[in-house]
């Protein structure tokens, strides 16, 4: 390690904030008139950018409509700009086609897709800005902009990513903590359920360590439910105050 | 954006979005999706002609306005849309702008990396811009490789940065002939509503105007770079060049920053570059003919 302590001794993390703590989040929707459905949210540095296009038709190929559902496709492209160091390709690499994939997964489980058989639902995320927590940008800007796209889903679906270092579980990690080697874990929670959507861990925990991790991780994911929650209600009062409701 | 629907005799519903999206619907036929659900629908008659004639007839639509000097979005023909530039917002980036022309939204990270100067000008850096569009900014572009639009105006960029001179290139190089800058800039379409190569040189310009590139010292003993990042300094911009688009609707009627539909709609589109001191940088006129030197002039 280089010396960078990540929690000191009174609790406070390199960027000042306490171990359960998340970064500040800033959200808005409706962003673009083209699109269906959009939003940008960030949390502390980290900036993601979200469009949701459908439900449509099947571009491509109409074999791979499905009779009683709608098809969900994410893409997920990083900004060549968006880490310290460049990015060679923004998009199409293992890592975007991963982060895409857990996209997929994570909203077809909270969409539901059996209201559209035989169409077509595109979210598209654009990461702005990375420093760290990019999986749990993305699903947060992706919910806002299916919300506001008026597809319905089950739930919101709230992320969040924890580690743990010296026998605290940390939330929301920044890039300074994610590169220091510890686990981390992505979680992607439907808050009203407590049912999870999506969980991912790398590097290595003891087991006998992973319920606080998952419930910091937990907890953090309510949170972000709360400021997302208040970021839709606003949204929705400035639209029928501009409507005349 | 609207959605309208029309009734027919028959009772086939019939979803119509904006032309830039209509050939792929078929008219006449039942299509699922148009737009989501979520958004409000307005019933319309048959009969009421403007809202038929601008889905159905856009051209004659777009006329009705141009021979009263104006457009539907209530611009006059020469007047751009409002313009916004945030500059300096990314962190990682060396410089970054975002641009917002109307609802055209374009973003600049620019990032300096170390390279070798190329052999035919040792004294001498590079820059590389690249545009992006992807289908997160408009319906027509596909996942993938760049298509032709994007290549087209990553293209433009490179002329516009080698024939206004924007930047001394012998300003970036460090030690001649073995180190020098390699400035790579990425344009990021976010939302594509006409003009994109407008936006693009603004978002350029601005972004260039941001960077900051630390003072880089060679060190006599073991040849190898130092670089300070305490000691940051901004580039010399030595011209502003700007660009401006038309679209020529008719062979005869010019107008400017045309947005997504008008450009759809126009017989051919002209982009002029230039400079403050009124030097002409660049023209640029895909395809189509003019029929006269004077429609130029104009």
């Amino acid at each position: 390690m280089a010396g960078l302590e990540l929690l000191s001794d009174q609790g406070y993390r390199v960027d000042g904030r306490r171990a359960g703590e998340l970064r500040k989040i800033q959200a808005r929707m409706g962003v673009f008139a083209q699109a269906d459905g959009s939003a940008y949210i960030e949390q502390g540095n980290t900036k993601a950018l979200a469009v949701v296009y459908g439900p449509h038709e099947i571009r491509g190929s109409r074999a791979r409509a499905l009779p009683d559902r709608a098809l969900v496709n994410c893409q997920y492209s990083s900004a060549t700009f968006s880490t310290g160091e460049r990015k060679r390709r923004p998009h199409g690499d293992r890592k975007s086609c991963e982060m895409g994939l857990h996209l997929r997964q994570t909203f077809e489980a909270a969409i539901l897709t059996q209201l559209h058989p035989r169409s077509q639902i595109d979210i598209y995320v654009q990461v702005l800005q990375a420093d760290g927590g990019t999986y749990a940008a993305c699903v947060n800007a992706a919910t806002l902009a299916v919300l506001d796209a008026g597809i319905p889903m089950r739930d919101f679906v709230c992320a969040c990513s924890a580690g743990f270092v010296d026998g605290t579980a940390l939330a929301d990690l920044s890039h300074v903590e994610e590169a220091a080697g510890g686990p981390q874990l992505a979680l992607a929670l439907l808050p009203a359920s407590g049912q999870i959507a999506l969980l991912e861990m790398d590097a290595r925990l003891h087991e006998d360590h992973l319920e606080q991790v998952l419930e910091a991780a937990a907890r953090a994911s309510r949170d972000v439910h709360t400021v997302l929650d208040r970021v839709v209600r606003q949204h929705v009062q400035e639209a029928s105050v501009l409507l005349g409701d | 954006m609207r959605e309208t629907t029309l009734t027919s005799s028959t009772s086939t519903l019939v979803h119509t979005t904006l032309p830039s999206t209509y050939q792929k619907e078929t008219l006449g036929g039942r299509t699922e999706g148009g737009r989501s659900e979520g958004k409000g629908r307005i019933f319309s008659p048959v009969i009421g002609s403007t809202v038929l004639s601008r889905t159905v007839e856009p051209l004659e639509y777009y006329r009705r306005f141009l021979k009263e000097n104006c457009r539907p979005d209530g611009r006059e023909l020469g007047e751009f849309r409002t313009t916004t530039v945030n500059v300096g917002s990314i962190g990682t980036a060396d410089g970054s702008s975002l641009v917002k022309l109307g609802n055209t939204t374009v973003i600049c990270g620019i990032k300096a990396e170390f390279g070798a100067p190329p052999t035919d000008a040792p004294d001498k850096g590079y820059v590389v811009p690249n545009v992006d569009l992807s289908p997160l900014c408009s319906w027509r572009f596909r996942s993938g490789p760049p298509g032709e639009e994007a290549q087209v105006a990553s293209q433009f960029i490179a002329d516009v940065i080698e024939n206004s001179q924007i930047i001394q290139k012998e300003d970036l190089c460090i030690s001649s002939g073995k180190l020098a800058w390699v400035l790579y800039c990425d344009l990021i379409c976010l939302n594509h509503d006409g003009n994109i190569l407008d936006a693009c040189t603004f978002a350029l310009l601005a972004a260039l105007k941001n960077v900051q590139l630390p003072e880089v010292t060679i060190n006599e003993e073991t040849a190898l770079a130092e670089v300070n990042l305490k000691k940051k300094s901004y580039l010399n911009i030595r011209t502003h060049p700007v660009a401006t688009s038309f679209a020529v609707f008719d062979d005869t009627l010019l107008i400017v920053d045309p947005t997504e539909e008008e450009e759809h709609l126009a017989t051919g589109t002209l982009t002029v570059v230039m400079d403050e001191e009124g030097k002409l940088c660049c023209l640029h006129k895909p395809g189509t003919h003019f029929p006269s030197v004077s429609v130029l002039n104009m």
